[in-house]
């Protein structure tokens, strides 16, 4: 395998609102490309807070960040530019809802990556009809259900050719019947080999999609596996406690 | 209909007609009580004489330039030219038929009316509204770009943007309208005219620093709002249009202003609506806008009465479609 495409090396963050807290302590990790990664653990675990340190929407406050040999909290780097190479799902879609389900996939991509309003459009047709949404290309997004928001999201996310995805809990603001939509989208995604971070409660997503798990708890990794070995053979006593909650 | 519908239950059907009733017969009274007190104090009525100040025919006289005779008069279609030669001058006027006072041959000397013509010509009234028209218009442009540039300094991680703003809103808030006019034109107005006086400029005409003082004022309100409508949109939005990797001047205006302008046309429209009354200050640094110009004509024809309730409705004239034209822009927004 080549060089790890994340790289993160002892980083810490705190928050001191409304007292200090030890969000992430001395984490270190690294993905491969075409790795997919899924990241569990409890509320408060400092999961997504890890995520999120990933594009710098949070900035770690100690340690390493190196995303495809640039670090990342070198305050030199040009974080903008990394950005368009790293996606991100929210859990709550954040799509511009002043704008249409085109214009949503076209605004980044004309203004960040410079192309012009044909190429961007042609682009988010091919990946609105990957998602499986072409037809509502002309809706804004208050007018389509959940599940079809998170498409939109991820494939504007994928309109700006990005190395990789991050997930944030891409399913958890949804209906249960249309989780399904969303993580077939992302089982598509893995399989044509792109390099992905997942946070979700998904565990079935977990156990068929992630070549690694990571557990986190208290703003550390305690385990990290193979799915085939972490849900069947979890060393650490609060990962057994973690899972016979949830399965 | 009532926010909260559902909540009680349905009301009768003479419900509504009972209460709409008596609203019309309160207004009825209320109006019927103002007529009923004017009499009572022996205030006559002469709404024929309003007119006069919005419209009215003026009449001009038509006067010779030189000394001589009527040499020629040719008729075309109701027009008159007059030619007056004398002196080896030539002279000729144009002068409707009918009011022509002089004929052929008549002997005629500098300053001797040939006849007269009528033409109308906008009131004193109309003047001071197009004035506070364009007083407001002009404020409210300023009033706008200071306020989007203000809101957004307020914001800024930048101490000085941050500071400047702070310092300029709160100075602005904290004092009266009235004593800001007075700084504008008395001490900035002064300064500013000397000065261009020292080196053989044209001068600053007061109408100007009237706008200034409207927009600054209104630019730190506007300010605040703009503040608390790019504060109401959604981390969530600037989140996400970071991590597509736009940077924050990207971010802002095309996915964070856009939003936060279409929230805050309901409060923008009511400090605009606001600006407009306020132009009725100007008159303080001799700015003939409608309060000044409705002060004169009151001291000039002693109807107090309706020349008052004349202005206030051409006020309301103004604010009103103002607040239709945002009312307007809100739904075409949705």
């Amino acid at each position: 395998m080549s060089a790890p495409i994340i790289d993160v090396r002892n980083i810490e963050k705190y928050f001191y609102t409304p007292e200090e807290l030890k969000a992430l302590n001395r984490v270190s990790c690294t993905v491969d490309p075409g790795e997919v990664v899924v990241i569990i653990g409890p509320s408060g675990s400092g999961k997504s807070t890890f995520l999120r340190c990933l594009n710098r929407l949070e900035y770690a406050d100690a340690g390493e960040i190196i995303i495809d040999g640039i670090n990342i909290l070198d305050p030199k780097c040009n974080i903008n530019a990394i950005r368009a190479e790293v996606g991100m799902v929210f859990q709550s879609f954040n799509l511009f809802p002043h704008k249409t389900v085109l214009e949503n996939l076209t605004m980044a991509q004309m203004t960040v990556r410079g192309r012009s309003k044909k190429e961007a459009e042609d682009k988010a047709m091919v990946l609105l009809k990957k998602v499986g949404i072409a037809d509502k290309f002309a809706a804004k997004p208050d007018q389509i259900s959940g599940g079809q928001q998170q498409r939109v999201a991820i494939a504007r996310s994928l309109a700006m050719n990005p190395k990789i995805m991050l997930f944030d809990e891409p399913t958890s603001a949804l209906d249960p019947e249309m989780v399904g939509e969303v993580l077939d989208v992302m089982k598509t995604l893995a399989r044509e080999g792109m390099t992905m971070v997942v946070v979700t409660h998904e565990m079935g997503f977990a156990r068929e999609v992630a070549d690694r798990v990571l557990f986190m708890d208290k703003g550390e990794i305690l385990e990290q596996g193979p799915p085939s070995h972490f849900f069947t053979n979890p060393v650490h006593e609060r990962t057994k406690e973690f899972l016979s909650q949830i399965l | 209909m009532s926010s909260y519908t559902g909540l009680d239950g349905p009301k009768s059907k003479h419900y509504y007609r009972i209460w709409g009733a008596t609203f019309l017969f309160g207004l009825c009274l209320a109006m019927g009580l103002l007529y009923y007190a004017t009499i009572q104090v022996e205030y006559t009525w002469r709404w024929n004489r309003v007119p006069q100040y919005f419209f009215y025919e003026n009449t001009v006289e038509i006067r010779t330039n030189i000394e001589g005779e009527i040499s020629n008069i040719q008729k075309t279609s109701g027009q008159a030219t007059v030619t007056i030669q004398g002196n080896g001058e030539e002279e000729s006027h144009i002068v409707p038929v009918q009011n022509l006072l002089l004929g052929q041959g008549d002997y005629v000397y500098p300053g001797d009316t040939l006849g007269t013509y009528k033409h109308w010509k906008i009131g004193i009234l109309i003047e001071g509204l197009l004035l506070t028209l364009e007083v407001s218009c002009l404020a409210i442009i300023f009033g706008i770009l200071i306020g989007l540039f203000t809101g957004l300094a307020r914001i800024a991680d930048n101490p000085i943007l941050r500071w400047s703003a702070i310092v300029y809103i709160e100075i602005i808030r904290g004092s009266p309208l009235l004593v800001q006019i007075f700084l504008w034109y008395f001490v900035v107005g002064t300064v500013i005219n000397t000065m261009l006086a020292q080196y053989g400029l044209s001068q600053v005409p007061p109408l100007w620093f009237g706008v200034m003082a409207l927009a600054i004022f209104t630019g730190a309100y506007t300010a605040e709002i703009v503040r608390a409508g790019i504060q109401s949109v959604h981390r969530g939005q600037m989140e996400a249009a970071r991590s597509l990797g736009m940077n924050y001047a990207q971010a802002m205006r095309k996915v964070i202003l856009p939003q936060a302008l279409r929230r805050i046309l309901p409060p923008l429209a009511g400090q605009f609506i606001s600006l407009v009354k306020d132009s009725s200050l100007l008159g303080v640094i001799s700015i003939r806008e409608l309060t000044k110009a409705t002060r004169e004509v009151v001291t000039s024809s002693l109807q107090p009465f309706e020349i008052w309730i004349v202005c206030a409705i051409l006020y309301l004239l103004l604010t009103f479609t103002l607040s239709m034209f945002v009312q307007y822009l809100e739904r075409k927004a949705i």
